[in-house]
């Protein structure tokens, strides 16, 4: 049973659930790439990395991070930036990665599932 | 996922705390977020304003940002809840008066609901404190009309052996005890049980053990009592070597073998003996009239426990199978007998009806009332909507959906119902307190066992509940339901027709509601003032009464008259003594019974059908003390002795029921059974109040007490003035004669107080509660009359331009309010013509259409309604017609 809460199976009818499951996914997947960031890093990265195609309203992430945080996915403390600028940094928990390396199998198989529906037909 | 999603509730619940910090670190993280965008920005070539800008619309808004974080930091609909609590408060704080006037007539409402509740919980809804109360039922022996509890022991025995539909069948019976342990002398009260009484019901020792079956096998051979856990508590100090003890009781050493558990008072609401004993002493505890063998003597009390899958239908047809062949069995006592089952604790079912009655009325009155103020402070609310139309208008027109206004409304409501509750609870604990402090007139362990428990709390939250949203439901949407621009222009509203019809119709309802209540009060209070008048056949005031058994104490009969006759000649030599005499019991009293007379040559068809009267034993000079008027003959003398004729004293209606037209001196009757000696009359006496004060007149016969011996002495002593002070005086003369004599002692105008207790508590409590309601009403009636004239401020001045005069306007005002006072007092005056007559037993012959209570009650409510309504009515004709007209 796949259960793809964080896209789209669920909660079909909540458009900034949506938005907000799937946001928080990639900031997830952002911060175990890239270690320790401060909010505004993640969303440059989450935008960098869709090549542009996602244009995201900035202040939407901060409620996603929020409840990352609540419950305890990812952690934050106050740190300085590359250029010496006071910045709240977000961290990646055991929780967090485990929940990702979970969300991940099932997006690979919600993929699959969902590639052979619309892969050309082989037969025939 | 579940821990997971519980923390973030948590941590929402969490991020209702300490906002401020909050909002402060968030703004930080967002302006170090805005800067490091900005300088990226500026990096790419923008202006530094521009830069800025940008930075903030890619954010969506710096507030819209915040917004959203905060409606996932928090709870938004516990902020709300708090918001709309907040900003509620402050609105009731804004409107003391109001605010006051409300919780006030809710507290009063509530509290006196949770009261009467408490009532109803110990009453009915509590369970007796036995073993699967669910299962245990009472038996009730019904011969003909006549309906009572008790059955012979021979009888009771029968059934318990022949029956197949009862677990057991237990029987007992309450006893007075005169107790000695200690060298403390006390008048307690006891039951006397059978040996299977405590294994039915379940009920294990607290200390020792209890009454067993074995206990119960051979009259007058087991001396055996169990102490009630309250009675080892109070009398014997809780000592824990009580058991193998011994007291004394009625003369009798009895050893104590244990103590019943704590809160154990027997398997009767509304008593709380002391003392258990086994049945098979009844010889000894009641001296001098054993009857367990005795199949005509009815005196033992049954309850049984159903076998289970057994209703209580089947019981009874099982019970009357063994009741038939009773029947033909023993023709001469148990013809026509049949059993009843009735749910146990209110004496077998005997007090239940009018328990439930008194308890009925009690709890639609209190009911009614807190209806009342409901429908009052619906329309305080409604009046009050017309000042806050603007700035709930304006609230809607920022958006505000009508169903946040709604709820908003009605957290109001809710927080003075809830206050209203708070309050009242407080005031149903004063009640109770002051209920169970209550020392009744009476020698009996009655128990008032009311409490607070979790049952009345959630009783009292819930009428808070319901309460609020019944009187803020609909003024909250009829509030919410404004025209924008009219509103918002200050303009007044014509088109109030329906709003102003249902605040006709609380109108009405207050004021019939306060008339009925205003009725039954009004007619309590007559009854009471009639009571005054009810010819008693003897005057209480300045007379007391002495009372002690001399059975009881273990005197046999020669000793007894000789105690008797000393007694009576030391008190009539005390100086304050005017006159004095012995009775076996005075009356008004309810244990006062009648026994069959059997007239001389009115021989009836059956012994049962035989004629009662209520008979008394009685002393030369009793009459006289108590004042009594003798209308023919004469009073007994001291020459009415045993050897003497015997000779009796009627009252005018045995004269009159049973030798019309006839003179009754010289007449004869026996009285218990055709075979007993014949009595002559000799005297007659005026007609008086027996048992309860509202009987009808009733045949009573007095025998000298010389002839017919009673233990049971009652010595009355009329004073020359100060009856206070005698009776010290004459509990010393008794005490004189025998130092462990266990007297009760009063006035007889304390005595009285008993009698009258329902009707002055019903006067009381109505008495309270329609002025209450009047007052409300009237309150209603003022609230409406000024919002109706504030409303027709422009109408009126339009007329007022056109030439009407003040007293037009005093008329057209005027006649608004009194049509509708009218009409609720038609309606008021049916439904009180209705339900009063349920007041019947209460009322001491005054007419439960009394016209003089509805006249005077219908036009003290017109009084007060024309009141209520000339104040705003004399506003409108002071409207000056400029300024009406400018208004607009």
């Amino acid at each position: 049973m796949i259960r793809a809460k964080f896209l789209f199976v669920t909660k079909m009818s909540d458009k900034t659930d949506v938005w907000q499951g799937t946001l928080a996914l990639m900031a997830l997947k952002t911060l175990e790439v890239m270690g320790p960031l401060h909010g505004y890093g993640i969303a440059r990265r989450i935008e960098q990395t869709s090549g542009g195609l996602l244009s995201i309203n900035y202040g939407t992430l901060y409620p996603a991070l929020l409840k990352l945080e609540q419950e305890g996915y990812i952690s934050s403390e106050w740190g300085v930036s590359d250029n010496n600028r006071k910045a709240k940094y977000y961290k990646l928990t055991r929780a967090g990665r485990k929940r990702l390396a979970k969300e991940a199998r099932e997006w690979e198989k919600t993929t699959a599932i969902l590639a052979r529906f619309f892969a050309p037909e082989q037969e025939s | 996922m579940g821990i997971r999603q519980l923390r973030g509730w948590l941590a929402r619940l969490a991020g209702l705390f300490n906002q401020e910090k909050r909002n402060r670190e968030f703004a930080e993280e967002l302006e170090s977020h805005l800067q490091m965008h900005t300088e990226d920005n500026l990096r790419a070539g923008l202006t530094p304003e521009e830069a800025r800008r940008q930075a903030i619309i890619k954010l969506g808004g710096v507030e819209p940002a915040k917004e959203k974080y905060r409606r996932q930091r928090g709870l938004p609909l516990i902020e709300m809840l708090v918001q709309d609590l907040r900003y509620g408060l402050r609105m009731l704080i804004k409107r003391p008066s109001f605010t006051v006037i409300a919780v006030i007539s809710l507290a009063l409402g509530i509290g006196a609901n949770t009261a009467i509740f408490s009532l109803v919980n110990t009453m009915v809804l509590r369970p007796l404190p036995v073993e699967r109360p669910e299962q245990l039922v009472a038996l009730q022996n019904e011969a003909g009309l006549k309906v009572s509890m008790a059955f012979s022991y021979p009888n009771y025995k029968d059934f318990r052996d022949r029956n197949d539909v009862f677990a057991g069948l237990i029987g007992y019976r309450f006893a007075p005890l005169s107790v000695s342990h200690d060298g403390v002398n006390e008048k307690l009260w006891g039951y006397i049980v059978t040996g299977n009484y405590f294994d039915l019901l379940g009920v294990k020792a607290a200390l020792g053990r209890v009454i067993s079956p074995d206990d119960d096998r051979l009259p007058g051979a087991h001396p055996v009592t169990v102490l009630s856990y309250k009675c080892w508590l109070q009398r014997f100090g809780a000592d824990p070597g009580i058991i193998g003890k011994s007291l004394i009781a009625n003369g009798r050493s009895f050893t104590i073998i244990g103590v019943a558990p704590r809160g154990f008072f027997g398997t009767e609401f509304i008593a709380a003996p002391e003392l258990w004993f086994p049945m098979a002493m009844q010889g000894e505890i009641e001296m001098g009239a054993p009857w367990l063998d005795r199949r005509g003597v009815e005196q033992t009390y049954v309850q049984g426990r159903l076998k289970s899958g057994v209703s209580a239908a089947q019981a009874q047809a099982a019970l009357n199978s063994i009741a038939l062949q009773l029947e033909s069995e023993y023709p001469d006592v148990n013809q026509g007998k049949r059993v009843v089952v009735s749910p146990p604790g209110l004496m077998s079912g005997m007090l239940r009806g009018q328990a439930l009655g008194f308890v009925g009325i009690l709890m639609a009155v209190v009911a009614f009332a807190l209806l009342l103020a409901c429908a009052n402070l619906a329309n305080l609310l409604l009046a009050r909507a017309v000042e806050r139309r603007k700035e709930i208008a304006v609230r809607l027109s920022l958006g505000a959906s009508r169903r946040r206004v709604v709820w908003q409304l009605l957290t109001e409501s809710m927080l003075l119902a809830l206050g209203g509750g708070a309050f009242g609870l407080l005031l149903a604990y004063w009640l109770v307190n002051l209920a169970v402090g209550a020392k009744l007139p009476i020698d009996f362990p009655i128990l008032i066992d009311l409490h607070i428990d979790y049952r009345v709390l959630v009783f009292t939250f819930l009428m808070s509940f319901v309460t609020g949203v019944l009187f803020g439901l609909l003024p909250a949407l009829q509030t919410t339901k404004v025209e924008l621009l009219t509103a918002l222009k200050d303009e007044p509203s014509f088109g109030g027709a329906h709003r102003s019809w249902w605040k006709s119709c609380l109108i009405v309802l207050q004021v019939a509601l306060s008339l009925m209540i205003l009725v039954s009060g009004g007619l309590m209070l007559r009854a009471l003032q009639r009571a005054q008048t009810i010819n008693l056949g003897f005057t209480p005031r300045n007379a007391i009464e002495v009372s002690f058994d001399l059975r009881l104490q273990g005197y046999d009969n020669a000793r007894g008259r000789e105690f008797q006759k000393r007694l009576l000649e030391r008190v009539r030599a005390l100086p304050g003594a005017q006159s004095a005499g012995i009775v076996d019991l005075a009356p008004v009293d309810l244990h006062f019974t009648g026994a069959l007379v059997f007239i001389e040559g009115q021989t009836p068809e059956r012994i049962a059908n035989a004629p009662r009267a209520m008979a008394s034993r009685i002393s030369p000079g009793y009459l006289r003390a108590m004042n009594t008027r003798l209308r023919q003959g004469r009073d007994f003398t001291e020459r009415d002795d045993e050897r003497a004729p015997r000779v009796a004293i009627i009252n005018e209606t045995f004269a009159r029921r049973f030798w019309p037209g006839q003179n009754p001196l010289g007449k004869r009757f026996s009285q218990g059974s055709p075979q007993s000696p014949m009595m002559q009359v000799i005297g007659v006496v005026e007609d008086g109040k027996y048992n309860w004060l509202s009987a009808e007149p009733q045949p009573y016969v007095c025998r000298p007490l010389s002839q017919a011996y009673s233990g049971a002495t009652t010595v009355i002593v009329r004073a020359a003035t100060d009856p206070q002070k005698l009776l010290a005086v004459v509990r010393n003369e008794v005490q004189r004669l025998d130092p462990h004599m266990p007297i009760t002692s009063r006035l007889l105008v304390e005595k009285m107080a008993l009698p009258l207790l329902p009707a002055r508590l019903a006067a009381a409590v109505l008495g309270g509660f329609g002025l209450l309601a009047l007052a409300l009403a009237a309150i209603g009636i003022y609230g409406v009359m000024s919002h109706a004239v504030s409303r027709r401020t422009h109408e009126i001045g339009v007329r007022m331009a056109m030439g009407a005069q003040a007293s037009d306007i005093l008329r057209l005002t005027l006649g608004q309010g009194i049509t509708l006072a009218l009409i609720g007092v038609a309606i008021g005056l049916s439904v009180a013509l209705a339900l009063t007559r349920l007041m019947k037993t209460l009322l001491f012959g005054v007419s439960a259409t009394d016209p003089l209570t509805y006249s005077g009650v219908t036009a003290l409510l017109i009084g007060v309604a024309l009141a209520a309504c000339y104040i705003p009515a004399r506003r409108a004709t002071k409207i000056d017609p400029i300024v009406a007209l400018r208004y607009e």
